[in-house]
């Protein structure tokens, strides 16, 4: 079918859409549902991995204690990790990209919508086989996500569990892959008239640079499975020290640049939050465009500082690239600065997040400069200092960033409000949460905490910051329970049509998204809510600020 | 314990310029949440950019990398230069799940073994004031072995030879793991490393072999 | 210019992976490294001129779009055929068998060109 998105004078128009059956929904094209299942798989999946990370802090909280035994524990963190990196927070990623990005550049749909379906599907079935491995007599894969060899052959690590792992991550990943290129195809070829590349949304233009990493770096990760699964058939490769060392160099090949996948579009999440609970237009566009793109860039050359324990990797090189890094993230920085530095701020709960997450992510950013100094590297890494430092990353800074998000765009997705003051709560808890749990693992580590034990002796004097650890780890659970409550209870209000109606721009918004009805109607558009003049990154903002002036010339002086 | 000493020195300047740049990040952000609210009836800017003042921030930062990029690169090449004089040589193969030190130059071509079972642990002894060199690898999986009060770790690989040099400067006896997650033991792959006198480290390598006693120095 | 900008990023960006390999090159790695990474430039130059030609063969910006959902219920089938054919490398090849009749009804949903109703 061939459609043309309505402007102001066109009477051509979209289709709206009344809730229809499940089938409607799991085989639907339109990017809104795709982009809205796969999101909601994975947050299903987050709570899910919640629930190992609790059993493992519940565990490590005091000294020599044995909730669950070894093998099981190993199992837990493991699947923790892997759910998280492949299964939760890049998905997402991918997912708000599918979701927004049409609505971003003012198009009716997304580009190559049935393969984005079968992209969801096999992300979707690739986590339920992983999951699938603790059903298995010696239960799910326990060799961590990155699963060197030998240790991760079948000699090692024997069980179905860890072939159902790379079956389901190999499936996944090539889920994600494909979601990755539509939706880097749709930002550079359906941007509607006036949509230039440089009028591109922050959210758009961090899909650009995220789609690029997934597209470049995404391929390593099927090649490193292959060549476990190889390694699982004929366990003698690995007597051969090129594949042992050559596996770590196609993982990370993969899992540093996905590190920033898992970066990027939350980051540009939280720019775009800034923005509009600020008042203003994003400070410093170009260069965070810039930097954005810079900073992918070299984040496909920064993998081996995850190797410099080896003994067999160009450590001065990835050492120099990964300190290079400050650069586009000290200009990220001072543009996030400088928008709230100018603005005028209002306390709603996605801006809390956003907020909270400039601290908190600077956290995790000023120690990766540590651990990519080789001479830091040497003794923390494999370390809970590491441990440390990639949950500040990613849980103090990325899932802050996803929370921000999810607060701020679900009147536009659902059609109404998400509880204001079960989202303070929500964020306090968090905020006290993340802190307590993480900021103790850094000590830990520096003390000589190794990553990835399931217990640890009473004289080694770990006992105390564990505890403070899990006690952050329950003020974690209980914001995450008080945040599924909020999105349920939400949403079956609207189901009995008690809810808060949201408008269709709730936050003053400054991008085509809040100019359609909340929730959009299929082709997005209509002639009711046309796509409005596209007059730079922010257009509504545009609009509203030329309302301002007509009105202030035609009222009487 | 050069590893301890550049590892300080590093570590206390990259922390102490983290913390000044988390606290001018904090005043900035502390000072926008008072004083730019929207109680405080505060109108938002509209300057979008700051083009040049951003120039020279982006100088500032990549000649500060610059910096950073060099004098760590030369810390590193500072902590592995090999020290004057023959090395007292150490082959240290790791297991599933524990470690044997193999000492060539001994006459016995002396080994220390353990079960890294409750308290049997193996004891790496070492001279102090004298560069030893360890020629690290493994029989089954990777490990890695780390020395958390020397601030130092190095993988373990199978079919392949890692070497680092360790000049201990006092006596004295610390805990040594393994960091590279090896399955069901991982966490009591533990050893002692244990430093004493030249004098004292010579009559323990002349000594003859007899049941284990290395282990007990 | 402005109509190849979309060509200009990809392109550029994979240009710069170019530059930080060859940095790498003054280093020096083992040789897989520069295989592996020139197979993502050289895979990212593929990108950059498919991007090229969309840019040549049409406008920067649209007016006009396909929405295609033609054999949209093809999709099912498919992914649940290939989810076979992974969990064959697992539990052995005769899921081949019944992998292959799964991913022949997606052909077919495809080219009958089903689509569920989301009227």
């Amino acid at each position: 079918m061939t459609v043309t998105p309505p402007t102001a004078k066109a009477v051509t128009g979209g289709r709206p859409v009344p809730p229809s059956g499940w089938l409607g929904w799991v085989t639907s094209t339109d990017h809104k549902r795709i982009g809205v299942l796969t999101v909601g798989t994975s947050l299903v999946l987050l709570l899910a991995m919640g629930i190992l990370a609790l059993t493992m802090r519940a565990q490590l909280a005091q000294p020599e204690q044995q909730l669950v035994d070894t093998h099981t524990f190993n199992q837990l963190f493991t699947i923790h990790g892997s759910g998280m990196i492949y299964m939760v927070v890049t998905p997402f990623a991918i997912g708000m990209g599918v979701y927004l990005v049409p609505l971003q550049i003012g198009a009716p749909g997304i580009a190559m919508p049935r393969l984005t379906l079968l992209g969801y599907w096999l992300y979707a079935l690739g986590a339920a086989v992983m999951l699938a491995g603790f059903a298995t007599p010696l239960g799910a894969h326990a060799d961590g996500w990155f699963s060197y060899p030998p240790m991760a052959d079948s000699i090692h690590s024997p069980g179905a569990g860890s072939d159902l792992w790379i079956a389901g991550v190999f499936l996944a990943t090539t889920g994600t892959i494909v979601m990755g290129w539509t939706v880097l195809w749709t930002v550079l070829r359906k941007r509607t008239h006036g949509m230039t590349m440089l009028r591109l949304p922050l959210f758009s233009w961090s899909m650009i640079a995220t789609c690029l990493m997934v597209i470049g770096a995404f391929p390593a990760l099927l090649a490193a499975l292959g060549l476990l699964a190889v390694g699982r058939a004929d366990p003698s490769i690995f007597d051969h020290n090129v594949w042992n060392i050559g596996y770590q160099h196609l993982f990370w090949f993969y899992g540093h640049p996905v590190v920033y996948v898992m970066f990027f579009p939350y980051l540009a999440a939280v720019a775009e939050v800034l923005a509009v609970f600020s008042g203003r237009r994003f400070f410093g566009y170009q260069g965070t465009v810039l930097s954005l793109l810079v900073f992918a860039a070299l984040s496909m050359s920064v993998w081996g500082h995850h190797m410099f324990a080896t003994g067999q990797a160009a450590n001065d090189y990835y050492s120099l690239t990964s300190i290079a890094l400050l650069v586009p993230a000290g200009v990220e920085y001072f543009s996030m600065l400088g928008t709230i530095a100018g603005g005028r701020l209002r306390f709603a709960p996605p801006m809390l997040f956003a907020l909270a997450f400039i601290p908190q992510f600077l956290i995790g950013g000023l120690t990766g400069i540590m651990v990519g100094t080789p001479v830091i590297d040497y003794h923390v890494t494999d370390s809970y200092f590491v441990v440390a430092h990639l949950h500040y990353v990613l849980f103090a800074g990325s899932a802050f960033g996803l929370f921000a998000a999810v607060y701020f765009w679900f009147p536009k997705v659902t059609g109404v409000m998400l509880g204001h003051r079960l989202g303070r709560l929500h964020f306090w808890l968090l905020v006290i949460g993340a802190n307590l749990t993480f900021l103790p693992m850094f000590a830990l580590g520096y003390l000589g905490m190794p990553r990835r034990v399931s217990t640890y002796a009473a004289f080694e004097g770990f006992g105390w910051l564990n505890l403070l650890s899990s006690i952050g780890a329950a003020f974690l659970a209980a914001g995450v329970i008080l945040f599924a409550v909020n999105v349920l209870w939400t949403l079956r209000k609207r189901t009995l049509g008690r809810a808060e109606k949201a408008p269709d721009d709730p936050w003053g918004g400054h991008t085509l998204e809040w100019a359609t009805s909340s929730p959009p109607p299929r082709l997005n558009f209509t002639p009711e809510h046309p796509v409005p003049p596209v007059t730079s990154f922010a257009p509504l903002l545009d609009l509203r600020q030329r309302q301002e002036v007509t009105a202030v010339d035609r009222s009487p002086s | 314990m050069r590893q301890r000493h550049i590892f300080g020195e590093v570590f206390t300047l990259e922390s102490i310029i983290a913390g000044v740049v988390f606290v001018v990040v904090v005043a900035v952000f502390v000072y926008a949440l008072i004083g730019r609210r929207a109680g405080r009836q505060v109108t938002a800017s509209q300057r979008a950019e700051r083009p040049r003042l951003e120039a020279y921030y982006v100088g500032v930062l990549a000649a500060f990398s610059v910096f950073l990029v060099a004098w760590t690169a030369w810390q590193n090449h500072r902590e592995h230069q090999t020290a004057a004089g023959p090395p007292v040589r150490v082959d240290v193969s790791s297991f599933q799940w524990c470690w044997s030190f193999n000492y060539p130059q001994a006459p016995d071509r002396r080994t220390v073994s353990g079960s890294c079972r409750g308290d049997d642990l193996p004891t790496l002894v070492v001279p102090t004031g004298r560069p030893v060199q360890l020629r690290l690898t493994s029989r089954d999986v990777i490990h890695s072995l780390w020395v958390p009060h020397l601030r130092y770790k190095m993988d373990a690989f199978p079919h392949h030879v890692n070497t680092f040099t360790l000049t201990l400067d006092k006596e004295g006896r610390w805990r040594g793991k393994c960091a590279e997650f090896c399955g069901e033991r991982h966490r009591t792959m533990h050893f002692w490393i244990k430093a004493v006198s030249p004098d004292e480290y010579d009559r323990w390598l002349q000594d003859q072999p007899g049941g284990g006693q290395g282990a007990a120095v | 210019m402005k109509r190849h900008l979309p060509f200009v990023v990809v392109a550029g960006w994979g240009a710069l992976n170019g530059v930080l390999l060859a940095v790498l090159a003054v280093y020096g790695e083992s040789s897989m490294v520069f295989w592996l990474w020139g197979g993502a430039v050289v895979l990212l130059a593929l990108v950059a001129l498919a991007v090229l030609a969309a840019c040549r063969s049409g406008p920067d910006q649209h007016v006009r779009y396909r929405v295609p959902d033609r054999g949209a219920g093809a999709v099912v089938p498919a992914a649940f055929g290939l989810l076979l054919v992974a969990l064959a490398f697992v539990y052995g090849l005769w899921l081949l068998a019944l992998a292959g009749p799964l991913l022949l009804v997606a052909v077919a949903l495809a080219v009958r060109g089903t689509t569920a109703r989301e009227e």
